[in-house]
């Protein structure tokens, strides 16, 4: 019984973490999930999301602004998905050698810079406290028993994910936009045949695939943490490529999954009531994922053109 | 050479002079890596310049430092080879399993699972079997360490034949499972070492790989034992020899290769691609769990935690790549990408210039590799073309490879190879 209590005690504290943890991985999750419907493969969140790690803690350490951080956070994060923008689409390259090349020149790079700006000593100096990305209790509503504290006492950046949330989901299905951005991961032939400009939609798309990596970097960085350490994303970002998976490239579909893998990490993280190996347990989101890809909970089926390099005039 | 010509095209009567023809093949081969290293080179340079280090020191100090030249009078320079060769084993046989899954048309981005399998399995016998005599133990822990490999490949192989999940997508999750089994077992886990924190035991003296320079023996004022390079290299160089035997003499090498280049006309040939899309991923597999096996009968020779930072199933991708995906090549990108890793420690010591400057030439090569700027560009040299157009590059192959699988069918495919 004092099992099932402490388990009980825990859970709200728990679940707060969830949200966290499953916004952390929604944010380049929609970024993937973005890039993908465009039709073109990104394996590289880890990488942009590293980058804007980075950069959010140097900027943010020299302005003491985290807005300002997290801005450079998010160019960071697109320049990085420019450089796989131009090798995939406009040189054709393999797209997911393209994107592990980004991931590992992010890793890199953050490492190098590290080691040039801090004198070797293995990681950034720490953001002050009044620097970070503020956590924002919403007043009243978060005085509600158990559900107040779990979704109204978060960071900022957990509200600015769950908007972008709806509204990345309301532009892909609801508007001509969206429909334009299926068609090109579809049927770029037909979408091109139809006068839309299939490279600017997939610059466009494997661009903010950065952005929301970058705001995802700053967020981990001067947001839950307050300093930067080489390969601190530590697979985020193909987590996050297993939720858009998991979630059947759609990003209501990718959020469930990334707060089942937030859950993982919340308990990973808070072991300290429920008893099973925190390591075991870290397995459980790639096994999910595994089972979902073996088609033993439904099939996920990827847009048409993913991952082909468009040739106009090619069929 | 990604796809050697045809037994068509070698009958061909109008086929210029073997000679000459063989010339431009190993220009056509050995030209794009080349502009590879050195574009990559040309960049690095100018982030060593923009961050303020001086690159002729530094490139100085990362080859001298990696080829074990003399060029300092700080290093030593046997130490720094015995090094390079150290870390070039590994590589080999990672690299070589990357570059059997690129000649099947498949992309294993799981070498490091799959070695991290090897590693755990050869361990394990090794602990269990410890008192057993060499000549069976050796050969025990290396066979458990590849038929681990192989297994954790074939899970990704056997999905795609039967569900068509993509490999690159299962080899990534493989990949974090294998790093999370191996932490669970050694830290606090059953295969930890007894008072000691992330640490298993050793494996059995006789299933350890005996060192090239003897302990008891002095090499260049330094004692036998500092010289880390181990008997693994033969084994490594001997997978390399099998590899190239395997694609060129043999019916499944060729089956192999036939459904690497398409799985249509393979399959209208009378292959089963579902049979060998599995037999490439357990080979693949085979080839990286070997590479954690020799890493611990020749190296480590225990369970530590440092299979987590350790890239070598990763650095195997830029091996296969840069090595055009043959035995020979992967040999040379494997002791060009060893000597890089050795040489940047002295590069950061020597010039002051991080050791990551590694990484960012790493993928730097393998961008340019990818985009194939050389080829984007039209920067070919005269009378290459013919040669290039009768071998497409791997980053040409590559797209090949990955993109069709994709696509829409064109016919129907009995393995549903056209869904992830």
């Amino acid at each position: 019984m004092s099992v099932i209590m402490g388990f009980l005690q825990a859970l709200p504290g728990l679940l707060q973490l969830t949200l966290e943890a499953g916004v952390l991985l929604l944010l380049p999750a929609l970024g993937g999930v973005l890039s993908e419907r465009s039709g073109v493969t990104n394996i590289a969140m880890e990488g942009m999301m590293l980058t804007g790690a980075f950069f959010a803690v140097v900027i943010d350490l020299s302005t003491r602004n985290p807005w300002i951080a997290t801005l450079g956070a998010i160019v960071a994060g697109g320049l990085m998905a420019l450089i796989h923008a131009v090798v995939s689409i406009r040189f054709h390259a393999n797209q997911i050698i393209s994107g592990f090349a980004i991931n590992i020149f992010a890793g890199g790079l953050t490492a190098f810079l590290v080691d040039k700006l801090f004198n070797e000593s293995g990681g950034t100096d720490h953001v002050a406290q009044g620097a970070r990305l503020p956590y924002i209790t919403v007043p009243v509503l978060s005085n509600i028993p158990f559900v107040g504290p779990i979704l109204f006492q978060q960071n900022i950046i957990v509200y600015v994910g769950l908007l972008l949330l709806v509204v990345i989901n309301f532009m892909l299905f609801r508007t001509r936009l969206g429909l334009r951005l299926r068609a090109v991961g579809e049927h770029p032939q037909a979408a091109d045949t139809a006068g839309i400009n299939v490279y600017v939609l997939r610059y466009g798309a494997v661009i903010a695939s950065g952005l929301l990596s970058g705001l995802a970097g700053a967020f981990l960085s001067i947001g839950i943490l307050n300093v930067f350490n080489p390969g601190m994303t530590d697979g985020r970002g193909y987590i996050a490529l297993a939720a858009m998976i998991f979630g059947k490239w759609s990003p209501v579909g990718a959020f469930v999954a990334c707060l089942i893998f937030g859950l993982g990490e919340a308990i990973y993280a808070n072991n300290s009531s429920i008893h099973i190996s925190p390591q075991l347990l870290a397995t459980l989101p790639y096994l999910l994922t595994l089972v979902v890809l073996a088609g033993l909970v439904g099939k996920s089926t990827p847009p048409a053109a993913d991952g082909i390099p468009y040739e106009p005039g090619a069929e | 050479m990604a796809a050697p010509p045809t037994q068509i095209e070698r009958g061909r009567p109008a086929a210029p002079p073997a000679v000459t023809q063989r010339v431009r093949q190993w220009g056509a081969a050995l030209g794009m890596p080349i502009a590879s290293v050195l574009f990559a080179f040309v960049v690095g340079a100018i982030v060593i310049i923009v961050t303020g280090g001086d690159p002729v020191l530094a490139y100085q100090s990362l080859l001298c430092g990696g080829f074990g030249a003399s060029c300092s009078g700080t290093v030593y320079p046997a130490l720094q080879l015995s090094e390079t060769i150290v870390n070039t084993i590994p590589l080999i046989l990672t690299g070589l399993s990357v570059a059997i899954a690129f000649r099947g048309g498949l992309f294993n981005i799981g070498a490091e699972g799959q070695l991290i399998a090897g590693v755990i399995a050869t361990t394990w016998v090794g602990i269990q079997f410890g008192t057993l005599p060499g000549f069976v133990l050796l050969p025990l822990v290396l066979i458990a360490g590849t038929l681990a490999g192989a297994l954790w490949g074939g899970i990704a192989g056997v999905l795609k034949a039967y569900t068509g999940a993509h490999e690159v997508v299962t080899t990534i999750m493989l990949n974090y499972i294998a790093l999370y089994l191996l932490r669970y077992l050694i830290v606090a886990g059953p295969m930890e070492l007894k008072g000691q924190h992330s640490v298993s035991a050793s494996i059995g003296a006789g299933g350890q790989l005996p060192t090239l320079i003897p302990s008891t023996a002095k090499l260049f004022d330094l004692p036998g034992a500092v010289y880390r390079a181990h008997t693994g290299i033969f084994i490594a160089l001997a997978a390399a020899a099998f590899f190239a035997f395997l694609l060129k003499r043999t019916s499944l090498g060729y089956e192999i290769r036939a459904v690497g280049q398409s799985q249509r006309a393979a399959r209208y040939a009378g292959v089963s691609v579902s049979r060998t899309i599995i037999v490439s991923m357990l080979l693949a597999g085979a080839f990286a769990g070997l590479s954690g096996a020799v890493q611990i009968a020749g190296l480590r020779h225990n369970l530590t935690d440092s299979y987590g930072p350790d890239s070598t199933g990763f650095d195997g991708i830029a091996v296969a790549l840069l090595g055009q995906n043959t035995a020979i090549g992967a040999v040379l990108a494997a002791v060009l990408f060893a000597a890089l890793h050795v040489g940047g420690q002295f590069m950061q010591s020597n010039a002051n210039v991080s050791s990551h400057l590694v990484e960012i030439l790493q993928a730097l090569i393998l961008f340019s590799i990818a985009a194939n700027f050389l080829y984007s560009f039209r920067l070919r040299l005269p009378g290459l073309r013919r040669a290039r157009s009768a071998a497409p590059t791997i980053a040409e192959q590559g797209v090949v490879a990955v993109a069709p699988d994709r696509g829409p069918p064109a016919v129907p495919e009995p393995d549903k190879s056209g869904s992830v």
